[in-house]
């Protein structure tokens, strides 16, 4: 199957959350008790039944003005998914539309994808004892229709579509918006199946990893550690073999009239 | 038992290191089986792959106390390094190696199996404290928890490696040794190849223990 990708557009978000909640009905995901944080983020983070979250942040402009930012956080689905490589169960996966899948039939509640994941996006519900992420409405899109977030967005910030058509629309977009606008998601984790039109640098957004990568000690871990672990035992195993082939054992020197072993 | 055996070990230093043997082969085992996909199924008799977490995070209390008791047991003897010794013994890999005319005599342990204890008490407390970070991860920075596993990692490839080592080494690679973790009872002639020095310190302090025979004198044989 083709890959799909989700592009945000920021530059249109009006901050509505009308995606938070279409993810919430569309999942069957209850709210839970919020917080006052003075500010119109709500819940204040990504919780196990929140898996989008619009995020508020002000900035001060150079004239002054304050500018409202909205950028709406979830997992990112990238193609080198740091989560799938450290889950120990196969229950993330990479789908065939290039998204990263949750099976939670399968998950053990390792809490491993949590520390992993560049974006710290996957949350752990002590309830279940499982981890919770966006799966891009993977139920939806096989049934050929759009995800919730995109279906329920007002304002066209949230378009979903096959990979090379999302990116073109991007780039375009960053061109129209121009100045600092950029397209987020291609360039890193071999590409996300989520991807921004930001209108403000990368860095200025909180929460929103610059140059996101899967972790150094992920694939030290993962691609050196692992295979080395089979490969020294085996080693061992086979200079053990080699070693009373050719060496022979250690056996004490005088035979006198007993046998070497203790005997019971 | 035979007559004229002598005891190397007692059932205190035995019963220690057997739990940490089982307590480490199952953490071996139900690791093996988180770390690989394929061997996902190893948790299949116990339920899934969940039990088999459980089962590591249970055992690996076991291992803690059998760790604790492990190195306060031995790090006198098998923790320090006697020099020169010690030393000369390395140069010529205890003649397990190459042939050598003269090994040079050790007591209880030879340094091959102080660095293989240091390996597991170094080892195995990397493993308990990487473990518990990796047990309690939530309320720490995602970047001491992602180094926890690759130490978890790390200490796993030198203890799996170093088991193979020992099982060798402990059986057929040299005959005559799993009776001192069995019955604790060895040979007289297995004892004098292998730890001369302390057969000739237990003779000495009169702490040798023969079977059959009465004992010289005191009742502690650690000498």
């Amino acid at each position: 199957m083709a890959e799909y990708v989700k592009l945000i557009d920021v530059s249109k978000c009006t901050g509505c959350r009308a995606c938070q909640l279409a993810c919430k009905q569309w999942n069957s995901q209850p709210a839970k008790q919020t917080e006052n944080h003075g500010t119109y983020q709500n819940p204040p983070d990504l919780q196990a039944n929140t898996w989008t979250l619009i995020r508020f942040q002000e900035i001060e402009e150079k004239d002054g003005k304050l500018k409202w930012l909205f950028r709406k956080d979830g997992c990112m689905h990238c193609t080198d998914a740091a989560c799938v490589k450290v889950c120990p169960s196969g229950a993330l996966y990479v789908t065939d539309i290039g998204t990263v899948g949750l099976n939670r039939d399968l998950c053990i509640g390792c809490k491993e994808c949590v520390s992993a994941c560049p974006f710290d996006i996957p949350r752990y519900d002590r309830k279940t004892d499982k981890v919770y992420k966006c799966d891009l409405c993977l139920s939806r899109i096989k049934a050929d229709l759009i995800p919730a977030c995109a279906k329920a967005c007002p304002t066209g910030a949230i378009t979903f579509g096959e990979k090379g058509k999302m990116i073109e629309k991007a780039y375009a977009r960053a061109k129209e918006l121009g100045g600092d606008a950029n397209v987020y998601g291609d360039k890193f984790v071999g590409g996300t199946h989520v991807m921004y039109v930001l209108d403000e640098k990368p860095g200025v957004y909180e929460h929103l990893p610059k140059s996101p990568s899967v972790p150094l000690s992920v694939i030290l871990w993962k691609d050196i550690m692992k295979p080395l672990s089979l490969l020294a035992a085996g080693g061992v195993i086979a200079g053990s073999f080699l070693h009373y082939i050719i060496h022979g054992p250690k056996l004490p020197d005088e035979e006198t009239g007993q046998e070497q072993k203790g005997g019971e | 038992m035979r007559k004229g055996l002598i005891q190397a070990t007692d059932s205190f230093e035995r019963i220690v290191h057997w739990s940490l043997a089982v307590s480490c082969l199952i953490l071996c085992l139900s690791g093996l089986g988180m770390m690989f996909h394929s061997l996902n199924f190893l948790g299949e008799p116990f339920g899934g792959l969940k039990s088999l977490k459980y089962i590591h995070n249970i055992t690996a209390l076991f291992f803690i106390l059998a760790l604790f008791f492990t190195i306060s047991m031995w790090w006198k003897e098998a923790g320090v390094f006697v020099f020169p010794e010690d030393l000369d013994w390395i140069k010529c890999a205890g003649g397990y190696l190459w042939h050598v005319d003269k090994v040079p005599e050790v007591g209880k342990y030879n340094p091959g199996q102080k660095m293989f204890f240091l390996v597991v008490a170094a080892g195995g407390v990397a493993m308990i404290f990487s473990g518990l970070i990796m047990l309690f991860p939530l309320h720490m920075p995602a970047m001491i928890v992602r180094l926890m596993y690759l130490i978890h990692a790390a200490g796993f490839v030198a203890i799996f490696a170093f088991f193979f080592i020992h099982l060798y080494l402990g059986t057929v690679g040299s005959p005559g040794s799993l009776p001192a973790m069995l019955t604790g009872w060895v040979s007289r002639p297995w004892l004098k190849k292998q730890h001369a020095k302390w057969l000739k310190e237990m003779e000495e302090h009169g702490t040798l223990v023969v079977y059959g025979e009465e004992k010289s004198s005191s009742h502690d044989h650690h000498g």
